[in-house]
């Protein structure tokens, strides 16, 4: 029959493609369905950073997974993602910010990650001579942690999952879960189309609530806007990404293959909704933060600002799992982390689909989980 | 006719006709989506010359009226703004 596959897949972003492509690997049939393009929601906004500096254990295995993942990319996908291992230094400059980094590097050469660790001032300004290292205690260095060009990862994926055999569906939006018997059979598109498959995987980003809604779901996943920009090209500095927890701080890269700086930082206060809004306010006060740290970036010219969602959760972990309705997934609830974490859980959730196993893989991103504790380094 | 493929469509970017041609192949219908393909309008100028070029071989290839493509997004600032002229605006 046709409009049949063995998995649909809702949403074009990184969490979809590579859940559909490690799928499509395991030789299950895929259907894709994007609402606009592809990349048109999160991922297509994100700032490209790859860090396995998180402060739960699968967390950080997932991360180093995914570094792995990327490293290989190129060959796997047959394209080019411009991986390139810059690192992450996360800067402390005060004595519970040093604290928190020195128990959280504790956590995470425990979980295996063995490349991160402690520098001071004198070597933070060592690895970054361009650093204004005023006031700065040191920081958390990861020199494996690195960066990505997310359009070519999705897009590499997106064709290889059609090379497979599956399909990609852009401007499709799902209006309609179709269930029988307790168990999803398919999805309604807003043409009027139907799709069937026996499981959808809702990889909806942003929109991860509303379409666990059609389903009669509750996805507890909230969006909040961030901003970011983007410079044009210099020459490649060398420069990691830095992370400057302060209050008037922010984090920025360099990317490698084009030399372009592209950074954001976090509202405060948050700015609920899915508002892809701009504000002279972020134009003004990100080029502040970022002079503050290396101020011989001055005549570097900003060329586009925008603005995406960060999907939130109540404790800052993603989802993983399955869901009442049988036959019904969910990836999503990133929090930020969702181009990064991306390639590891999409092999996560691709596999747990596959498996068929009723537990899921990890239990601090089950769905019903209770949302007590907070993961720290947001 | 003479063969154009090689020629650039986006200045900034260096993003050759074939190249437009190639997003399309892969299944690019607008120009949002071959801009995030092959970078054409990502670059200094923000598209000013090459959102024409790229709308025009959509069309031409995909048989699309101008009236029925999508707008690429605009975006701020206008012109490229050195750092420090924005960090000292406020």
């Amino acid at each position: 029959m046709a409009n049949t596959s063995d998995v649909i897949i809702i949403g074009g972003g990184i969490a979809g493609t590579a859940t559909g492509y490690y799928l499509a690997k395991h030789r299950l049939s895929v259907a894709l369905f994007e609402q606009g393009h592809l990349c048109s929601g999160s991922t297509g906004r994100c700032i490209g950073g790859v860090r396995q500096q998180f402060t739960s254990a699968s967390s950080i295995k997932l991360m180093m997974r995914s570094v792995e993942l990327f490293a290989g990319m190129d060959q796997e996908l047959d394209t080019e993602v411009h991986w390139h291992p810059g690192g992450y230094l996360f800067l402390a400059h005060d004595e519970s910010n040093k604290q928190a980094f020195l128990d959280n590097i504790r956590v995470q050469r425990a979980a295996g990650l063995t490349d991160v660790r402690w520098v001071d001032a004198a070597e933070a300004k060592e690895i970054v001579p361009l650093l204004d290292t005023a006031g700065l205690l040191g920081g958390s260095y990861c020199p494996t942690d690195g960066q990505a060009y997310p359009f070519a990862v999705v897009n590499g994926y997106a064709q290889q999952i059609k090379q497979l055999g599956g399909s990609i569906h852009p401007f499709s939006e799902v209006t309609g879960i179709l269930s029988q018997g307790g168990r999803a059979t398919g999805i309604k598109l807003a043409n009027g189309e139907e799709h069937h498959a026996p499981v959808v995987v809702n990889c909806a980003g942003p929109w991860a609530k509303e379409v666990g809604a059609l389903a009669g779901i509750d996805v507890p996943v909230e969006p909040e806007r961030h901003e970011a920009l983007i410079t044009e090209g210099v020459e490649y500095l060398g420069i990691p990404m830095l992370v400057d927890y302060r209050a008037d701080g922010g984090y920025f890269q360099q990317f490698r293959h084009n030399g372009q700086f592209i950074g954001c930082y976090s509202p405060s206060p948050r700015v609920p909704g899915r508002s892809a809004d701009s504000t002279f306010e972020f134009l003004a006060e990100m080029p502040r933060r970022m002079l503050k740290l290396v101020p011989a970036l001055a005549q570097v010219k900003v060329i586009r600002q925008w603005a995406g969602s960060y999907e939130m959760t109540p404790d800052g972990n993603p989802v993983l799992d399955r869901a009442e309705l049988g036959g019904f997934y969910v990836l999503g609830g990133m929090c930020g982390h969702g181009f990064m974490l991306g390639p590891a859980m999409g092999e996560a959730m691709a596999e747990f689909v596959r498996s068929g196993e009723k537990q899921p893989p990890f239990p601090e991103f089950a769905l019903r989980r209770r949302f007590g504790q907070a993961e720290a380094m947001k | 006719m003479p063969d154009t493929t090689r020629q650039i469509i986006c200045r900034c970017e260096d993003v050759t006709e074939e190249e437009v041609l190639q997003a399309i192949a892969q299944g690019a219908a607008t120009a949002d989506e071959v801009k995030r393909l092959t970078r054409a309008g990502m670059g200094h100028c923000q598209g000013r010359t090459c959102r024409r070029l790229v709308n025009q071989l959509l069309a031409r290839r995909l048989g699309q009226k101008p009236a029925d493509q999508r707008p690429v997004t605009q975006r701020s600032p206008l012109q490229p703004v050195s750092l420090k002229t924005l960090a000292d605006s406020h």
